[in-house]
C-alpha cells in the first residue's frame, strides 16, 4: 500500500508544479456553468418556481457541482492515456514491475484528481455564489458526509474511465466508447437531475453508474440521510465492480498483448 | 494569376485526398469512429427534448430552429476538422519550430499546414449535420444555404482557432475551442447584454451560427451578402496576420520527415 501512497505524493506533487495549466481549465468550466446559468434563467420565470422538484437556486448549484466532478476526473484526457499506453506497446514494462498497473494507476489519477478538486472546488464556490447569492446550508456533519461521497464519486468515475481505456486491448481506439459513456454521463445526470426525465428512465438510470456519480451534487442541493445511505450503498457496490472489471479487461488483455521489440 | 490558383486548388485537393487515404487505412477503426460520433452527437437531443418539454420555445428557438442550430455547429465542426485539422496543430509545429518541411514547398503555408492531416470522426459530424437537415423541413433553397453556411463557419472557425494559439498555452488554446462549441449549440437569444456583444465580435458566432440560422427560417438574402463578405473578410485578414507572424518564425534545426 506504501508504494501507491508515494505514487500518490508524488502526483499530487507534480500536478502542483504545473498549477497554471488550471487556468484554462477554469474558463471552461466557467464558460458551462455562465451557460447554464443563462439557460436556467430562461427556463424559470420567478425563483421561487420549481421544476421537477428543483428551485433555480438548486439546478444552478446541482450543475455546478456535478460538472465539477466531470472536470476533475478529465476522462477524455485519463482515457486517452492509458490507450495511447496500451497502442504503444508501453504496457509492457509494466509486467514487471512491483505493483498491480490498476491499482498504480488509479492512485496515480487519485494525486491529480485531489490537486485539480481543491482548485475547481474553490472556483466552483466563488462563481456558484456570485451566481445564485449563496451557499447551499449544509450543516458540518452534512458536509464531511457529502465529501465522503465525493471523493467516492470521483474514485468510480476514475476507474470507469481506466475500464474504458483498457478497452484498447480489445478495440484499437476506445475513445468512441468514452465519448458515448461521457455523453450519457453528461445529459443524464450532469446536465439534468434524473427526476427530470420520465419514470421509466429514471428506473433504468437509477441502476446505471451515473447515479452514484451524481449523488454529491443530489445531497448539496437537498441532504436527507436516507439519501446519503443510498447513495453510499450504491457507491461502496459500484466501487466493488469497477475495481473487478478493471482487473478482468487488464489481466485478460495481458494475456493477448503482442509487443514487438526493437 | 488564374493558373497559380488553379494548381494551388490541385494540390490542396491531392494533400486532402492523401490525409484521408491515411486515415482509411484501417477501415474497421475509421467506420467505428465516424459511427460513435454521430451517435455521441445524436445524444444531445435528449436534451433538447426534455427542455422543450417544460416550455415551448426557448429564446424564439423551437425545435427546428434547435435542430438547425445543431445541425449546422456540427457540420461546420465537421468541414473544419476533417479538411483542416492540420490548422488546429499549428501552434504546435511553431513552438516546436517544425514548420520547416512546409516552408520550402512552393505552395501557400497556411494552406498546406491546414490540410495535411484529417479526423475521421468529423466525417460523423458531417454526416450528422446532414441527417438533422432532412429531418428538418429540407428544401433546395434551404440546402444550398445550409451546405454554404456549413462551409462559410468551418473556415471561421479554422482560422479564429489560429488566434487562439496567440496564448501559446495548450488550456487557453482548448478553453477558447470549447468557448466557441459551447456557445455555438445554444440559443444567443438566452445570451444578453456584454455577452451578446462578445459573441457577435470577439467569438464570431453570430456570423457561423446565429444570422445563418435567422436565415434558414427566414430567408433574407442581405444577411446572406453580410456573412459571405464578412467569411472574405476574415479569410483575407486571417492570411494577413499569419504571414506577418511568419517573418518572426524561428526554426529549431530539427529533422523530420513528412510521410
Amino acid at each position: 500500500m506504501k508504494k501507491y501512497l508515494y505514487a500518490f505524493k508524488f502526483e499530487v506533487m507534480t500536478t502542483l508544479q504545473y498549477a497554471f495549466n488550471f487556468i484554462g481549465k477554469m474558463v471552461s468550466l466557467f464558460l458551462m456553468i455562465f451557460v447554464f446559468m443563462n439557460l436556467w434563467n430562461f427556463m424559470y420565470d420567478d425563483p421561487s418556481q420549481a421544476i421537477n422538484g428543483y428551485t433555480k437556486f438548486q439546478m444552478i448549484w446541482y450543475v455546478s457541482i456535478s460538472e465539477l466532478i466531470y472536470f476533475v476526473t478529465r476522462g477524455r484526457q485519463t482515457c486517452e492515456e492509458i490507450s495511447k499506453h496500451i497502442k504503444s506497446g508501453n504496457i509492457a514494462y509494466t509486467i514487471n514491475k512491483p505493483y498491480d498497473y490498476v491499482v498504480y494507476t488509479l492512485f496515480t489519477l487519485l494525486g491529480r484528481s485531489f490537486v485539480s478538486s481543491a482548485f475547481y472546488t474553490t472556483f466552483i464556490m466563488i462563481i456558484g455564489s456570485a451566481f445564485t447569492g449563496a451557499l447551499p446550508a449544509l450543516t458540518m456533519v452534512e458536509l464531511l458526509a457529502t465529501v465522503l461521497v465525493f471523493a467516492l464519486a470521483v474514485t468510480i468515475s476514475l476507474l470507469l474511465v481506466i475500464a474504458i481505456g483498457l478497452f484498447s486491448f480489445i478495440f484499437e481506439d476506445s475513445s468512441p466508447m468514452y465519448w458515448i459513456y461521457s455523453k450519457i454521463w453528461l445529459i443524464c445526470g450532469t446536465l439534468f437531475p434524473i427526476e427530470f426525465f420520465p419514470v421509466w428512465a429514471q428506473n433504468i438510470l437509477k441502476f446505471t453508474p451515473v447515479y452514484v456519480i451524481t449523488g454529491p451534487s443530489r445531497l448539496i442541493v437537498n441532504f436527507t440521510v436516507e439519501g446519503f445511505v443510498e447513495t453510499l450503498i450504491a457507491q461502496i457496490i459500484y466501487l466493488i465492480f469497477t475495481v473487478g472489471l478493471c482487473e478482468l479487461v487488464y489481466r485478460k488483455g495481458m494475456k493477448k498483448l503482442n509487443v514487438n521489440g526493437g | 494569376m488564374l493558373t497559380a490558383a488553379k494548381n494551388q486548388i490541385k494540390v490542396t485537393i491531392l494533400t486532402t485526398k492523401y490525409a484521408v487515404m491515411r486515415e482509411m487505412l484501417n477501415k474497421a477503426t475509421f467506420l467505428s469512429n465516424v459511427i460513435f460520433m454521430i451517435l455521441n452527437n445524436s445524444t444531445f437531443l435528449i436534451q433538447w427534448f426534455l427542455l422543450l418539454s417544460i416550455k415551448e420555445s426557448i429564446g424564439g428557438y423551437d425545435i427546428h430552429k434547435i435542430l438547425y442550430l445543431w445541425g449546422l455547429a456540427s457540420l461546420s465542426y465537421g468541414f473544419a476538422h476533417f479538411f483542416f485539422k492540420g490548422a488546429f496543430h499549428i501552434g504546435e509545429l511553431i513552438n516546436e519550430g517544425k514548420l520547416d518541411s512546409y516552408m520550402v514547398q512552393p505552395k501557400n503555408i497556411l494552406i498546406s499546414v491546414s490540410t495535411s492531416s484529417c479526423s475521421p470522426s468529423a466525417m460523423g459530424d458531417i454526416i450528422y449535420g446532414f441527417v438533422l437537415f432532412f429531418v428538418n423541413q429540407p428544401s433546395v433553397l434551404n440546402f444550398f444555404l445550409y451546405t454554404l453556411f456549413g462551409i462559410t463557419g468551418a473556415l471561421i472557425i479554422v482560422l479564429n482557432s489560429l488566434s487562439f494559439w496567440f496564448a501559446r498555452t495548450d488550456s487557453i488554446a482548448d478553453a477558447g475551442m470549447n468557448l466557441m462549441t459551447t456557445f455555438a449549440t445554444y440559443p444567443g437569444t438566452i445570451f444578453k447584454g456584454v455577452t451578446k456583444i462578445i459573441l457577435y465580435t470577439v467569438v464570431p458566432l453570430g456570423a457561423t451560427a446565429y444570422i445563418p440560422i435567422d436565415v434558414l427560417t427566414n430567408f433574407d438574402w442581405k444577411y446572406t451578402l453580410i456573412i459571405l463578405g464578412f467569411t472574405i473578410l476574415f479569410v483575407f485578414l486571417a492570411f494577413f496576420i499569419f504571414y506577418r507572424g511568419l517573418k518572426r518564425y524561428a526554426s529549431s534545426n530539427l529533422m523530420s520527415a513528412r510521410i
